[in-house]
């Protein structure tokens, strides 16, 4: 017993080091899987809050450039709601029988919401980034939200505390994105290949779909996460992928994931609703 | 001894604080991004015992971990950095004394000394960190890349960093 101590005793170097690293892969591990614990990950209370000081600041230096942005969608807003109304009292014009009905209140025919949050922490260096955003779920954020930003998608909400919520970015490559090329209604995968911030890659979109660089990627609709037609990206190149039965196509994210700092958090009111159905229908399989 | 403790505590928080928000940001050209939290590790005194180096290793890289949401690989990282320390710091004074108290430096390990421990604990470091993160997605050339990116920077900048130590240039001069 005495020697056994001993033994340990002398060799206490190496077992710190053996004990400290099984405690290291145990955290990889366990927390390489899509949903991750919150105590772990910058959403955790102290790290948020510590993060959305430097964010605040990071704010204030871009405040400008915002601006600007906004000044630019304002009036790019002004210009479409112009155009609608002159389209609308076009067809009020040739409609003018139905000016006595009202439509059913009761109906929501679209069925999201937005929330706008903005970003505390992010990485865009790492293989597998994550961003932070400063609402929650006292907000109503909810794990697998959509998040999108002016400019197109961003990706989705994986962990959520209180106040602030971890999103997974098309910068994961453990985020797959079910987008298509605008006009078309074959749908492919969007995966991050962990190299350039500014491209990700569409894989198993079909031979015969028809497109040419330049045309607009967006969002299929085939999941509960976003609303069909929101921007993705834009084709820069293509090729044939191994087995020849499919395309892959190299496309430039419209969001800039670098000088991100304000994001919207996209609610779906049936999301809970399409899940649990999709997920009976599967058990009746 | 409790303004030691005092100490550390707060080289250890100017540490993280400094990885944390603003290094974490610099990715020159995609590849390389500065380690400087290292120094923390690289500079604690030699009268700490070895177990110990390598438990507060574990702790500063879990600190840096639950900050930019990698759990566990820069624990793993910093773990081996502190284990191997010793042995470096043997391996550096074969045939001579080995110092028993101080911290290191350039008066301590000589100009040319400080640099091969330095580059040799970024190296571990660098290793280890991405090659456990090449467990998401795995690219070898990329990987090498980064390697070599992060390493050349982070020993450039510590290496600045203790050139311009005070008390070195204090005493040189």
């Amino acid at each position: 017993m005495r020697k056994l101590l001993d033994f340990l005793y002398r060799k206490r170097h190496w077992f710190v080091f053996i004990l400290f690293e099984i405690i290291s892969f145990a955290l990889i591990y366990r927390n390489n899987s899509y949903q991750r614990s919150v105590l772990l990950s910058s959403a955790n209370v102290v790290v948020a809050n510590v993060s959305s000081v430097s964010g605040e600041v990071l704010q204030y230096m871009n405040l400008v450039e915002k601006n600007k942005a906004l000044l630019d969608k304002n009036g790019q807003l002004e210009m479409e709601l112009l155009h609608l109304q002159d389209q609308f009292q076009l067809m009020q014009a040739e409609l003018d029988t139905f000016s006595g009905f009202v439509p059913d209140s009761l109906t929501t025919s679209f069925p999201y919401k937005s929330v706008t949050a903005t970003i505390v922490n992010k990485s865009v260096s790492h293989t597998a980034n994550y961003l932070t955003i400063d609402k929650g779920r006292l907000d109503g954020i909810a794990p697998d939200m959509g998040v999108v930003s002016s400019d197109g998608v961003v990706g989705v909400v994986s962990t959520v505390s209180d106040h602030f919520a971890v999103v997974l970015p098309l910068l994961n490559p453990k985020f797959r994105l079910s987008c298509k090329v605008l006009g078309s209604s074959y749908f492919g995968s969007m995966q991050w290949d962990g190299r350039d911030v500014a491209y990700a890659n569409v894989d198993e979109l079909p031979l015969h779909v028809k497109f040419e660089t330049g045309d607009t990627i967006v969002t299929s609709g085939y999941s509960a996460l976003f609303p069909a037609g929101l921007i993705v990206g834009q084709v820069v190149d293509s090729e044939k992928q191994q087995d020849d039965a499919f395309y892959s196509i190299r496309v430039k994210l419209a969001t800039s994931f670098t000088s991100l700092s304000q994001v919207r958090v996209i609610v779906n009111y049936f999301q809970k609703e399409q899940i649990e159905i999709e997920k009976e229908a599967l058990q009746h399989d | 001894m409790i303004s030691t403790w005092f100490k550390g505590i707060i080289y250890f928080v100017c540490c993280v604080l400094l990885q944390v928000l603003i290094f974490n940001n610099i990715y020159f050209l995609r590849l390389a991004t500065p380690f400087i939290y290292l120094l923390f590790i690289i500079k604690l005194p030699l009268s700490i015992p070895s177990s110990f180096i390598t438990v507060i290793s574990f702790l500063i890289g879990f600190t840096i971990d639950l900050f930019s949401n990698t759990p566990g690989m820069h624990a793993a990282a910093c773990t081996l950095v502190g284990f191997a320390r010793s042995y470096i710091v043997e391996g550096l004074f074969i045939g001579k004394d080995l110092p028993e108290s101080g911290a290191p430096s350039f008066a301590l390990f000589t100009k040319w000394g400080y640099f091969r421990y330095l580059t040799m604990l970024v190296l571990i470091q660098n290793v280890m960190l991405f090659f456990v993160e090449s467990f998401t997605l795995f690219d070898p050339i990329y990987l090498l890349l980064r390697v070599g990116g992060s390493t050349i920077l982070t020993v450039l900048l510590l290496f600045s960093i203790e050139a311009l130590n005070f008390e070195y240039i204090k005493g040189e001069g």
